[in-house]
This record gives C-alpha cells, structure tokens and sequence, in this order.
C-alpha cells in the first residue's frame, strides 16, 4: 500500500497551491481529483 | 454584442444592422472550453514537474483518519487536506425533481440557447447567470427569496444594480418563494408566492442557484473524525477539522466561497499540516464580485454593518456620472460608497458599482490591508482620465 506524508483531496484552486507548498516543504504528497483539475 | 448592438452607432461605427446581429452559444461555449481547457493543460504540466506531488484520479473515501479508499486502490496518509469544494443546493420544492432543472454546472454547457428562462435564487451566481443568458437573447425571469437582490451588499448599489437588470428586460421577483415546480406538453413552471400572492410562470428551463454545499458526499467522514457544522465542514481559525491530523480549506468549509479566499487558505492549510506552524486565516480583508456589467465588488463592512457594530461611521461616495474617462467608454453608470470610522479614520469598507469595479475594488483592498486612513486613499495622485479618479473623489467626500 502506497504511504503518503499528506493527502490533498480536490485539485481545485485551494487544493493546488496546498499541495505543491506541502511538496516544496518536502512532504510527499498524493493529490486527488475525481473530475477535473482547476475546480469548478 | 451587447456593447455593438447599442453602442456601435454611438461611437461612429457604421455598417451595423442591430436587428440582423445572432448570437450562436455552441460557438462561445467552445471558446470557453478552448481557454479553460489551456489551463488545465498548464495546470497538469505543472504537476507533472513537481516530483514530490503524486497526482491520482479517482473518488476518495476515508476507511479511518489515515486510509484512504480511492476505486480499488487503497493509500494511507499520515496528514490529510480537504480542498473538496461545494456542490450546488437542491431545495426542497415539490415537483422540482419531474420538472427537471440545470444548475451553474449545466448552464455553461447547454447545447442551444433557450428562448425563456426561470432563475431561483437572487445571489451572486443567479443574477451573473440572469444577465448573461438575458444578454444573450433568452427571455430571463430571476425569483429572489430577499426583500431585494444580494441582500447582504450596500443597498444602493444592489437597488441600483437591480434597476439596470431590469431596464434590460429581465423581469426580477423579490421576496418571492417558490412553492411548487412542474412540467407540462411545452414547457416548465414555477408556482411562486409573494405574500398572499401566487402565481405561476412558464419558462423552457430552470436553473436553480439556491446556495451551496460543501462536497462531502461519500467522503467517509465520519471513519475520518470530521464533523460538518450545517452544511458545511468544521474547522477552527488554523483550517484544522474535528480530526486532528485533517485540514480543510475553501468553499468546504462555508462562509465566503469565492475562489481567492480558497486560494488565500491553501499555503495557510499546507504550512499547518506539513510544518505545524499553527498559521490562523485573517478574513478580514477578503474582497468579492458580481461579474455583472456594470460590476459590483465590494470589501468589508456595509455603512449598516459598520453602524450595528458601533463605529461612529463616515462615509463618502461619488458617482461615475462625473467621470470623464467612464463617459469616454460609454459606461457612467454606478457609484463608489466608502465606509469610515470617524474615529480613527481607518477604512472598514468600500463598495463600488461601476465599470471594472471588480479591479477598482483593490484600491480599497491594499488600503484596508495596511489599515490605511481614508486620507491616503484621499490624498494619493490618481492618473488622469481614469476610472480609479472616482475612488480618490470618494475617499475625498468623506467628512
């Protein structure tokens, strides 16, 4: 099973910039989208 | 088109037949697709560059606060954010389901342009929809629960903005319920009450914008620890949920769902999470638009808002009649209003109904930001001709 310091859950327009701050921190992080990235 | 079929003879051109102008929405529709499209192309390359990121697709639901389910795959995650969004609300109104109805979702993809068209709801998405679709050629009627549109906005500028829609043809109904919904052999209809008064109203489609809800459904909240408080999800002023290890962020968690505020909290949940820094959000500066022409945006405290929580108020406001540069464009309808503590003189608010108020607004924005006394806003060197002349002569009315 795949193990992750952070999941983002939603790649909108909050979900983004959450996850690759969290990345440039050094996290390693899963991001989760089940529609569309950018958000509605 | 709209700016063509009224204003082209006025500014010179010629060759313009109004009446022979057609809208076609397959066409703008694409156009739409085609830009949102490069965006998320240029979204997803700058995913891919970043190695530390993962990208998965799929449908989460939390098994426990760590375990994620995701279409068969399962993951664990020591931290998690919740960056999940709202979904529109369905109101509870018999027969809406078997009259069937769109939402903002539908509304940017319809396949024809509809000749009539019912909106409930009287907020930020129901009246940028109303003119649009009004703009456009459909016969618009817009059914807003409120004594008037956009309730919580400085009544003259949503009075005014209500004046302008309507001078356009769409026809407004305010404290208006609906009570029942329903379809028959050409069309839909809405039963809606006024009083005592009921009525009913026909239209070929109805786009419902009620409010919204945070996406939670089947997330697995509850194996996770996160509470919802209403509709929405439960956080303190870190972005931290009910779960400990569980962050969330933007439209989930209510209050002023506007991309920017999501955008503002993702670092801030991203900084707690990963580094426990214990960052609280600051919403007292969080600006917001109606992408209406002309626009209304404002920031911060209404002159009543202002008022009710004791501030001995001043406020000053200035019109886009006087503008020199807005009669230029052909645009001098609207007002700017600001709203002042006599004491301290700092700015509580600012409310701009106008050409570009959307981008005028942020005069008001960084001068709020830095706590800034009207007086700088009354004493900065503005260009001339520019629109941003009528928030300097705002800011100077102020007594």
């Amino acid at each position: 099973m795949d193990h992750y310091d952070l999941a983002v859950i939603g790649a909108g327009q909050g979900g983004l910039p959450a996850a690759h701050l969290a990345a440039r921190l050094g996290a390693k992080v899963a991001l989760i989208e089940m529609q569309q990235v950018g958000g509605t | 088109m709209h700016l063509v079929r009224h204003h082209a003879y006025e500014f010179g051109v010629r060759g313009v037949d109004p009446n022979a102008l057609s809208f076609d929405l397959t066409t703008a529709i694409a156009r739409k697709d085609k830009i949102v499209g490069g965006i998320i192309s240029g979204i997803h390359s700058g995913l891919k560059k970043n190695s530390g990121i993962t990208f998965l697709t799929g449908r989460a639901e939390f098994t426990s606060p760590v375990d994620i389910r995701l279409d068969g795959q399962a993951i664990t995650a020591d931290k998690s954010i919740l960056a999940v969004g709202a979904t529109p609300t369905v109101p509870t109104i018999p027969g809406l389901d078997e009259a069937g109805f769109i939402t903002n979702n539908e509304a940017l993809k319809l396949g024809a342009l509809p000749a009539s068209m019912i909106i409930i709801g009287g907020g930020y998405i129901g009246i940028e929809f109303a003119q649009m679709y009004a703009r456009f050629g459909t016969g618009v009627t817009l059914l807003g629960r409120a004594p008037r549109l956009m309730p919580k906005e400085e009544p003259e500028l949503s009075g005014q903005l209500e004046e302008i829609l309507q001078s356009e043809g769409i026809k407004v109904h305010t404290s208006t319920e609906v009570i029942r919904a329903g379809r028959d052999d050409t069309s839909r209809y809405v039963i809606s009450r006024n009083g005592e008064v009921e009525q009913r109203m026909n239209a070929e489609i109805i786009l419902l914008a009620t409010g919204r809800t945070a996406r939670v459904d089947g997330l697995g909240l509850e194996q996770a620890g996160v509470d919802l408080n209403g509709a929405f999800l439960k956080t303190d002023d870190q972005l931290n949920t009910t779960a400990p290890n569980i962050w969330s962020l933007g439209d989930a968690n209510g209050g002023q769902m506007f991309t920017h505020r999501a955008t503002y909290d993702g670092p801030i949940a991203a900084l707690n999470a990963v580094k426990s820094l214990g960052r609280a959000v600051d919403y007292r500066v969080v600006p917001r638009a109606i992408f209406t022409e002309p626009a209304l945006a404002s920031v911060g405290l209404t002159e009543e808002e202002a008022r009710q929580a004791g501030h001995a108020v001043k406020v000053g406001s200035y019109s886009f009649a006087h503008s020199g540069r807005g009669k230029a464009l052909g645009q001098n309808e609207g007002l700017v209003k600001l709203v002042v503590d006599g004491d301290s003189r700092e700015i509580l608010g600012g409310h701009i109904l106008g050409p570009h108020a959307d981008m005028l607004i942020h005069e008001v924005v960084i001068a709020m930001q830095g706590r800034s006394t009207i007086e700088t806003l009354a004493k900065a060197i503005h260009i001339h001709p520019t629109l941003n002349e009528i928030v300097k002569s705002a800011a100077k009315a102020v007594q």
